[in-house]
């Protein structure tokens, strides 16, 4: 006797057992029982379409078997909105399995429905998320839905104060970095207008720009060889007038050409094989690239001879 | 098409780089051997992605030369088992339509020459396919979701277009529209992210990309900025990762080194290296390829890795299109 066949609830159901579509179906299955004989139930409420407590009931025990079933997710949206159930306790059941399944895709989704039927962001939210970003503080899906939540309920402001902390924490963790400039800068972007592209070249309040270029800057002295706040740093400079020469003194401070034994970091050479040329320093500008291909970052010679082949240099043998 | 780990594991064969070489026998036999695993409770765990599975080990096939290795009748009707009224393919029968495998469908189809069947033996032709993708277009701004709930991602923008090419019919959808949207994914780095403001992943600017040269805009790309972001991504052991500061895994073989050809930028990586650390990552005993030395191997690394060789210009293989 199964969970569901041995069950008074689920009598009146007929399961409908795995058809493979293959040429030799049924025989060579022996997958656990519990797990067929769920599936099995599955398929009978889904072909009535039936949007009940026990459909919702069973969902969740497949779903605790086997959280990436996305057809199973959509069914349980589907119930869940029928039979008009606490969105509040769904999060708190949601919380569970995410915490359990950290890759799964379709936990992030669910939760994004469930959130759109709640009018304010629970108080437990962010200490959620902070729990999920304490498992893995790169967790891809987990910062995209932190972007929805931000956006759809007005967030921005307290966002920063967080992402101090985890880069307190982690001053590599690309993420963080990418989230402060979203909460820093696209805020002031519709996501639907199209003009992501664009976004980047359009010019940001001077005041703000300082502020974050001054923020990077101190985050690369801490670690000067992170490309996260470098990558950072040149987009905000696109964000005020004028180019990357404001930054050629603070790339110096990693990178003396006249000291090639004692650079600190490749970016800041990268950075300053830019500002060269741009300057009109060509031979500066091929001596950090050289440095580059030769010593710092050989494993890319090619892009670096690239680099110098833009400025009528020849390339450098790397043996 | 079994998506279960296992049973070997990749790498530990103890032998210097310079001898290894791509096991092409053995990770057939293992691809062949995935579909009589069905007394294994992972192969029903992974049925959500079994079409998926399907197109990997069976590109992974023509790649390695042996195009006939699948029983050709029995993949088209596994395929077709899989399709809805609404045109639309589920990952196996019985779960819902979605993008992901409609996309996997459709290439399946068009590898094994059999688009034809979608008329003789389908609910009804192609058209009713790209009826079905193209009614997931978002036509204000773009986008595609997967499936009626709405989800979006640049992964099924990109599917979307890729299986409408194949079967000639992007007319169907507002193509403008769909590379504005890829252009808001774009980001103050220089790479592409899932949505307008999502962080840069490798895996993300390979759909961008891909979905770009369909579409036959690649000119937006600041391509030395991407190139130079996606060369980044190689570490010292040959290896690529998807992002800043993240393990280097044998799919990133791909989806950057696919991106880098897209905008003819291959070269600016060590490709000796990587396809070293490629050959690191196979069971030569029992075939198949990993994410990286001494983890389990699975079909979706198999295919990753013998494409990755296979950009790289890896003797004995098909050369893929990086598309």
């Amino acid at each position: 006797m199964g969970k569901y066949s041995g069950s008074e609830t689920w009598q009146d159901v007929v399961p409908i057992p795995q058809d493979d579509g293959g040429p030799n179906p049924l025989a060579a299955i022996a997958y656990t029982e519990d797990y067929s004989e769920a599936m099995s139930y599955l398929r009978a409420v889904m072909a009535d379409n039936e949007k009940s407590e026990r459909a919702l009931s069973l969902t969740e025990d497949i779903i605790v078997m086997n959280p990436a079933h996305y057809t199973v997710w959509l069914y349980r949206a589907d119930v869940f909105f029928a039979l008009e159930k606490d969105p509040l306790q769904e999060l708190d059941w949601l919380n569970k399995i995410s915490l359990k399944y950290l890759k799964n895709y379709q936990i992030w989704h669910h939760r994004q429905l469930i959130m759109t039927k709640i009018p304010s962001i629970p108080p437990t939210e962010l200490p959620f998320l902070a729990q999920m970003f304490e498992k893995d503080s790169k967790n891809y899906h987990v910062w995209s839905y932190r972007q929805w939540l931000v956006r759809h309920f007005s967030l921005w402001d307290d966002e920063l104060p967080y992402l101090e902390s985890l880069l307190e924490e982690d001053v590599r963790n690309n993420s963080a970095w990418n989230h402060r400039w979203f909460v820093v800068f696209s805020r002031y972007v519709d996501p639907s207008a199209g003009t992501g592209a664009d976004a980047a070249a359009i010019k940001a309040d001077p005041e703000i720009v300082a502020r974050e270029m001054e923020y990077a800057k101190a985050k690369i002295r801490l670690a000067p060889q992170n490309q996260s706040p470098w990558n950072y740093l040149r987009g905000v400079v696109k964000k005020r007038e004028g180019g990357l020469a404001v930054l050629r003194a603070f790339a110096e401070e990693f990178a003396d050409l006249a000291r090639e034994d004692e650079v600190r970091s490749s970016h800041a050479l990268d950075l300053l094989a830019d500002v060269y040329a741009a300057e009109k320093e060509e031979e500066q500008a091929g001596k950090a690239l050289e440095l580059l291909a030769r010593k710092y970052d050989p494993i890319r010679k090619n892009y670096w001879n690239y680099r110098r082949g833009l400025l009528g240099l020849k390339e450098v043998e790397v043996e | 098409m079994s998506l279960a780990a296992g049973p070997g594991r990749g790498g530990g064969t103890g032998r210097l780089p310079e001898d290894l070489e791509l096991c092409i026998e053995k990770h057939v036999k293992y691809i062949q051997s995935l579909d009589t695993r069905k007394d294994e409770l992972e192969y029903w765990l992974t049925e959500h992605l079994r079409l998926n599975g399907v197109y990997w080990g069976l590109t992974a096939l023509h790649l390695l030369g042996r195009p006939d290795a699948l029983p050709h009748r029995e993949t088209i009707d596994f395929v077709l088992s899989c399709q809805h009224n609404n045109g639309g393919f589920g990952a196996a029968p019985g779960h819902d339509a979605h993008m992901l495998y409609t996309v996997s469908a459709v290439q399946i189809l068009v590898t094994i020459d059999a688009v034809e069947e979608l008329e003789k033996h389908g609910k009804g032709g192609k058209e009713r396919v790209g009826e079905f993708i193209a009614s997931l277009q978002n036509r204000d701004d773009g986008s595609f979701a997967g499936d009626e709930w709405g989800e979006t991602d640049t992964r099924f923008l990109y599917g979307a277009l890729n299986a409408l090419s194949l079967l000639h019919l992007t007319s169907l959808i507002d193509t403008t529209k769909a590379v504005q949207y890829v252009q808001a994914c774009s980001n103050f780095d220089g790479g592409y992210g899932v949505s307008p403001g999502a962080e840069t992943h490798s895996g993300q600017i390979f759909t961008c990309l891909g979905a770009l040269a369909i579409a036959g805009r690649l000119d937006l790309v600041d391509k030395d900025r991407l190139g130079g972001w996606l060369s980044e991504r190689q570490l010292d052991n040959g290896g690529l990762n998807g992002r800043p500061e993240k393990l280097e895994d044998v799919c990133y073989s791909w989806w950057v080194g696919s991106s880098l050809a897209m905008i003819d930028r291959i070269h600016w990586i060590d490709g000796e290296k990587l396809g070293n650390f490629i050959l690191q990552c196979q069971d030569i005993e029992m075939g198949g390829l990993s994410d990286r030395p001494g983890d389990a191997v699975d079909v979706f690394h198999t295919f990753f890795g013998v494409a990755g060789l296979s950009l790289l210009g890896y003797a004995g293989l098909e050369k893929v299109d990086p598309i």
